[in-house]
């Protein structure tokens, strides 16, 4: 299939503007990325049509909520692979890829105070365990497991990077052992842009009977991904980075395990029964960890922007984003730039971070933006991602469906004029 | 730098000929502090090496001043006359960061160094005034005056991300000063 997609940039509204007197070049979609009109009018539409409580009340609005609410999980079952039919749900609505990764580690926590039950002892956490994750990790992965390995006492480990920032997998016997029981890495390198070898990782936690948990954050916008595929027993993500509103992700988890896995955040619509003197008895999953009122008009959006990028088709969307890609990747061939990262456009996404040597990020950011270039500056939310690279910050370009190759060009003509205007040159 | 048109302008405003000059060979630096964002950390052999520590290593006259969203810091070391009033007969500091915030402590160092406390802490305040002007300046030429070179920061006040480059260094002038005053009573 041929896709326009000079079309499909033409669908993002805020794209047609300028910026300090330039044409907006959005090359930060690894931090959030743009809506499309379709994405941004079911938001509005849902709620001048059908705004109503989900799960709850016997109306008509409520009948409609419920059921726009479900159809837009199934659509993002189905962008993922999973499962959506009614008790067989794997995806559970979270409010971004942060919160569903803290879900995970507050009930791996619970269950290892002996909550849940037998079913969740696999969950179980005590001295002398181990979690390991990798040091490509987003502060959002690192944190709530290293958190958990503080608050059991397991040991916290993890799998190192390779001179080009990709997650090692050479000594994965050493780093997972029998006494594993939960590892958790990236799916794509949110500063590296590099594509994790998942297969032999997930392999070797299983075969040690650890649970595999995946940040898919940076590979749902990009790849085509299958979580049945790829066996990961849970993943988590954020509807922003896919087109979708703000406030709202997904995590998905493997049936069985979504089943025994123990309650997080208690409240409303995650009970079946609740009384004074004795324990509660709390609803199935996906409800078990939805509770409080759901970002529903944010969901319904999310499931329009799945949608969309299915019609595209995500192998469309990854091979036009190559491109950019190839084009990003230039900017190593500039006196005085290193990409950090794989140089070459394999393995890899348009997720491109630099080092201008000489001038700081803060200032690079500012130079580029002068003329209209929208980047990301900083750490990235991966300080130890930097310093494997020796550095604090850096700079960071990537792409979106709707980026064109003229887009990563102009960033590299500009990246030409950093050194000479901070005098370093 | 016409090359960048209009937004050239703009660039060229922020970035004045003092700020990319001082950011280049900034006056009062020197190397006594312990460096947090560049260690090789992330193991436990190089847990001494966080901001926590430096924050604690610091010298009754010293503050450690740390921007987490660029990795930006600057040890500001000072020394206060016991004499009153007192004075600020020595400053220098250590650390790295983007132009802004090195301009900014270089600057800072020509203008305060052999002032009273009490003259330091209004320009701080003079200062603080300025990179809250959202660009717009003090409009007063008698506050313009004393604040000598800093003024050129005016143009840095119109980016609200970059306001805390410039004030970086006076953060750590006022810390350090409240701690050097304090170890004296």
């Amino acid at each position: 299939m041929m896709v326009d997609f000079k079309a499909i940039r033409d669908e993002f509204p805020i794209l047609d503007q300028e910026i300090h007197g330039h044409p907006l070049v959005y090359l930060d979609s690894a931090a959030t990325s743009q809506k499309p009109q379709c994405v941004i009018d079911a938001e509005a539409n849902f709620y001048r049509t059908i705004n109503a409580g989900v799960h709850r009340g016997a109306h008509e609005l409520a009948a409609r909520s419920t059921l726009a609410f479900e159809e837009a999980r199934a659509k993002v079952a189905k962008l993922v692979g999973a499962n959506a039919a009614e008790g067989e749900e794997e995806i559970v609505v979270t409010g971004g890829a942060t919160a569903g990764l803290n879900l995970l580690a507050t009930a791996f926590g619970n269950a290892s105070l002996g909550r849940g039950g037998e079913a969740a002892k696999r969950f179980a956490l005590k001295p002398g365990d181990e979690i390991v994750v990798s040091r490509a990790e987003h502060h959002s992965v690192l944190l709530p497991f290293q958190e958990l390995s503080y608050r059991t006492g397991a040991t916290f480990k993890w799998l190192d990077l390779t001179e080009d920032g990709r997650v090692r997998t050479d000594n994965l016997d050493e780093v997972i052992t029998e006494r594993t029981k939960v590892v958790a890495v990236t799916h794509v390198g949110n500063t590296t842009g590099a594509i994790t070898d998942i297969a032999p990782i997930v392999r070797r936690a299983h075969e040690v009977g650890a649970v595999f948990i995946l940040d898919a954050c940076q590979s749902v916008p990009h790849l085509k991904v299958d979580f049945h595929a790829l066996d990961v027993d849970f993943a988590a993500w954020s509807a922003h980075k896919m087109y979708g509103p703000t406030g709202v992700g997904f995590l998905y988890g493997k049936r069985e395990l979504l089943e025994a896995l123990p309650p997080a955040n208690f409240g409303g619509s995650m009970v079946e029964l609740a009384y004074m003197d004795h324990e509660a008895q709390y609803m199935a999953p996906p409800a078990r960890f939805e509770a409080g009122t759901q970002p529903v008009a944010q969901v319904v959006a999310a499931g329009v922007a799945a949608e969309w990028m299915m019609n595209i088709g995500l192998e469309n969307i990854e091979a036009h984003e190559k491109t950019i890609a190839a084009e990003l990747l230039k900017l190593g061939d500039i006196d005085g730039i290193r990409i950090l990262g794989p140089r070459e456009n394999v393995d890899r996404i348009g997720t491109v971070a630099f080092d201008v040597q000489g001038v700081h990020p803060h200032d690079v950011g500012q130079f580029i933006d002068a003329q209209g270039i929208a980047i990301r500056v900083g750490h990235h939310c991966a300080q130890p991602v930097h310093r494997h690279f020796g550095l604090y910050a850096s700079n960071r370009a990537s792409s979106g469906v709707y980026n064109s190759v003229e887009d990563a060009q102009a960033l590299v003509e500009a990246a030409k004029g950093i050194r000479k205007f901070f005098g370093v040159e | 730098m016409s090359d960048y048109g209009m937004s050239g302008d703009e660039l060229e405003q922020m970035y004045q000929e003092v700020i990319l000059e001082a950011s280049k060979h900034p006056h009062g630096r020197e190397s006594f502090a312990p460096d947090a964002a560049v260690e090789q950390s992330g193991d436990a052999a190089a847990a001494n090496t966080t901001v926590r520590a430096t924050h604690e290593y610091c010298t009754p006259g010293e503050s450690h001043q740390f921007n987490p969203t660029c990795g930006d810091e600057a040890t500001v070391h000072v020394e206060v006359s016991d004499s009153e009033p007192h004075t600020i007969e020595r400053l220098v500091w250590d650390g790295h960061g983007c132009s802004i915030s090195q301009a900014s402590l270089s600057v800072m160092v020509d203008l305060v160094e052999g002032k009273t406390v009490d003259e330091a802490m209004h320009l701080e305040q003079v200062f603080h005034q300025l990179m809250e002007s959202r660009g717009a300046g003090l409009n007063d030429d008698a506050l313009e005056d004393e604040l000598g070179d800093a003024v050129v920061f005016q143009g840095v006040s119109k980016y609200p991300m970059r306001i805390k480059c410039a004030l970086l260094g006076w953060e750590g002038l006022k810390d350090s000063v409240a701690k050097a005053l304090a170890a004296k009573n």
